[in-house]
């Protein structure tokens, strides 16, 4: 068969059997289905087609591109992408559940062997992403998905970015607020892997103390809770800080030991966890050197994937618990984390700095969780996109051919 | 991204000459068999990629009569159509102001496209603008379709139209590596080799600036589906050293290699750069004046209504 035909090919014939409907994503309906040639079961997100003004979704786009490029057994595998009826699929290996609904559930208990292997996994995939001169963006416990062998995977790349340009200038509207590093708290443009870092020690934090760690409520409060935390960073801790776009002085607060913070964890989770939250992007320690910290090879070994504790199957929890459980009825369609990628698109009413701290609108269904903690802040993607075109107008534009001439690679010898 | 060795360009896009001879044979193939069957070689396009092919013949006469009307491009004929259009599609970035980047990404889509159709199929000038609409989005410079479309006098819907047949073509690999970045990478390099003082500096500087435009010309050869971004770049490096002699080449490419671990010796690559030179040299630039004949034949094939009202025409001038 020629590549037209296999195209043609696939458009009628049936390679997925279409099984039930996940949840509602970002960009459309999210179903199980079978692979009918290889046997295996997918997630297929329906991307609407025609509906824009501006073609194929940006964020789909964005997050095909990069997965395509990215192999590896701690990313999400991108299988398949075709147009069928109208609607783009994206079929992707099919996950369990995910870390957050891991980090909730309180008939679970995490042996600090368990967090050292969620961590490792988390780690693993974050540093192959920026050996690929790619940045997450959006690092948070319901984007770590989990697959039925407790394998941990970077999911969600609809905001990750490549990076390692000189001067090149990003948004600093990235990652929801609990999991966003000083650096952007501040306005800083230009960037790099330390902010997945720093999101990275708030998963840690988070897997230690079962809640998120660092809950402000306005970027403000979020710089607030960090520093009431960590104490106010000196200029000598963090030489860069006065000169970031959105730089205000902060009260001094002196901050607590960190083991008075994580009354549970050892010295070497601590000590890791004081390098990856270092103040000073330049400081805070790599994803690949986090690995190689005294915390993964000395000490207990990390939980082999398998064993990890987990919340039971959907389709158990359906059949064992009684319908009144969750409140939600136990016949109604299971959610899975794909669903609460609805979640995602808040728009927040003001400017960073100003927004509003209300429970921002949500199309989640609670039904599978049943007290939620307040809802957690994500960031607007429409108006990164706006920035995005601010940035790239035409004005704009002899500007970043400059840049773009400064670009660096490797020479390649093959 | 800047990792080639693992990257879909690298494992599926580049191909052998006889690869790229194979395909278009095969898609020239189709696209006149085609025309046999069905008297039109037009494929229209869906937003969501649904393709409807012209309806069958069903007058055997008629067919005949159709057929004899309406000759087929010849593999040549594609050939120079595409080399065309991969002209406009440098004229178009620039008018833009578009980075070299971006016009690199779109000359390889628009390539990878017509690996798999026939220009007769999909009319190159449409896929022309989706391709630097697309290199746009994937890149990260978003431009909307109608500011394309309005900036060139063209009708943005036929951009949007055809966005999902060239995704589906490129497989959605979208991420491509132009030869752009491994010479900024060579020229850091060399910067070390010349023990640059600066006299030196600003012979680089040229020897730099004479190799982007030589790549730019590289780009619209059949090279970038031949050849990874660093022979290419190497290639472009040596055509301008040979005009500014900057450096002696050869020790360059025997230090070079040294100082890694070479999946190729001096001798191979050399050859490999002598191959891209050949390929650059026999670059042809279409005149409109052959334009204008494998454009009528192209109107013809994939519209051969046109073809008998435009006689109708005449017959009447005649009167």
């Amino acid at each position: 068969m020629t590549d037209v035909d296999q195209l043609i090919a696939k458009k009628v014939a049936d390679r997925y059997l279409k099984r039930e409907v996940l949840g509602e994503g970002t960009y459309g309906v999210v179903f199980k289905a079978i692979d009918t040639k290889s046997g295996q079961t997918v997630a297929i997100k329906k991307i609407r087609l025609g509906k824009q003004k501006e073609g194929v979704n940006f964020t789909a786009l964005r997050e095909i591109k990069l997965l395509k490029e990215l192999q590896d057994p701690n990313i999400i595998q991108l299988i398949d992408a075709f147009p069928h009826k109208g609607n783009l699929h994206l079929v992707f290996e099919f996950m369990e559940t995910d870390l957050e609904a891991v980090i909730r559930d309180r008939n679970i208990v995490l042996s600090p062997t368990d967090i050292k292997s969620y961590l490792q996994m988390t780690l693993k995939g974050l540093a192959f992403c920026h050996k690929k001169w790619v940045l997450h963006r959006d690092m948070k416990p319901n984007n770590l998905l989990i697959g039925p062998g407790g394998q941990l995977k970077l999911a969600d790349f609809g905001l990750a970015r490549i990076f390692g340009s000189p001067d090149r200038r990003f948004t600093h509207q990235v990652f929801a607020r609990w999991y966003r590093a000083p650096e952007l708290l501040f306005g800083a443009k230009q960037y790099g892997s330390g902010v997945d870092v720093w999101a990275a020690a708030c998963i840690f934090a988070e897997l230690l103390l079962r809640r998120p760690f660092l809950q402000g409520n306005s970027d403000i409060d979020q710089l607030g809770k960090i520093f009431a935390a960590f104490g106010t960073p000196k200029a000598s801790q963090w030489p860069d800080m006065i000169y970031l776009p959105d730089h205000v002085e902060y009260q001094y607060v002196p901050g607590q030991p960190l083991k008075t913070l994580f009354p549970m964890a050892n010295d070497d989770a601590l000590d890791l966890l004081s390098k990856m939250f270092a103040y000073d992007p330049k400081a805070r320690i790599s994803a690949q050197m986090a690995l190689q910290h005294r915390y993964f090879t000395s000490g207990p070994p990390p939980t082999e994937p398998a064993l990890l504790p987990r919340p039971p199957p959907k389709r158990e929890s359906i059949d064992s618990k009684p319908p009144s459980e969750g409140g939600g009825g136990g016949g109604g369609p299971t959610v899975l984390s794909p669903s609460k990628k609805s979640k995602r698109v808040m728009p927040h009413q003001h400017d960073h700095g100003t927004e509003t701290s209300g429970p921002a609108p949500m199309s989640l269904d609670f039904s599978v969780f049943a007290a939620r903690p307040p809802a957690r802040p994500t960031i607007n993607r429409f108006r990164i996109i706006y920035n995005f075109k601010l940035l790239c107008n035409v004005a704009d534009r002899s500007h970043l051919k400059r840049k773009l001439d400064l670009e660096f690679q490797i020479p390649e010898e093959d | 991204m800047a990792d080639f060795t693992t990257s879909t360009h690298r494992a599926k896009w580049i191909f052998t000459p006889q690869d790229l001879k194979d395909k278009y044979k095969a898609a020239n193939h189709r696209a006149k068999q085609m025309l046999e069957k069905y008297g039109s070689t037009r494929v229209d396009v869906d937003l969501d990629g649904t393709l409807s092919y012209p309806d069958i013949l069903t007058d055997p006469k008629d067919n005949g009569e159709k057929h004899s009307r309406s000759k087929p491009l010849k593999i040549d004929e594609e050939q120079l159509l595409r080399a065309f259009y991969e002209f406009k599609i440098q004229d178009v970035c620039d008018a833009f102001k578009f980075p070299r980047k971006i016009q690199a990404t779109a000359l390889i889509y628009f390539k990878r496209f017509y690996l798999q159709w026939s220009v007769m199929e999909h009319h190159p000038k449409d896929i022309m603008l989706t391709c630097i609409y697309t290199a746009c989005k994937a890149e990260e410079n978003h431009v909307s379709a109608e500011e394309l479309g309005k900036g060139i006098d063209q009708d943005h819907q036929v951009i949007l139209n055809n966005e999902m047949v060239v995704l589906q073509s490129l497989g959605f690999d979208l991420i491509v590596y132009s030869p752009y970045r491994s010479i900024d990478g060579f020229i850091d390099d060399m910067e070390d080799f010349v023990y640059s003082n600066n006299g030196q500096l600003q012979l680089l500087k040229d020897l730099h600036e004479t190799a982007k435009m030589v790549a730019d010309k590289m780009m619209r050869s059949e090279a970038p589906l031949l050849f990874s971004p660093g022979q290419l770049a190497l290639a472009a490096l040596r055509r301008s050293n040979e005009e500014h002699q900057v450096l002696d080449f050869e020790r360059y490419l025997n230090n070079t290699l040294s100082r890694q671990h070479p999946v190729r010796t001096v001798s191979e690559l050399t050859a490999y750069l002598n191959a891209i030179d050949q390929l650059v040299n026999s670059l042809v630039t279409p005149t409109a004046a052959d334009m204008k004949h494998i454009d009528r034949k192209l109107k013809y094939c994939r519209d051969p209504g046109s073809h008998e009202k435009s006689k109708k025409r005449k017959h009447r001038s005649k009167d």
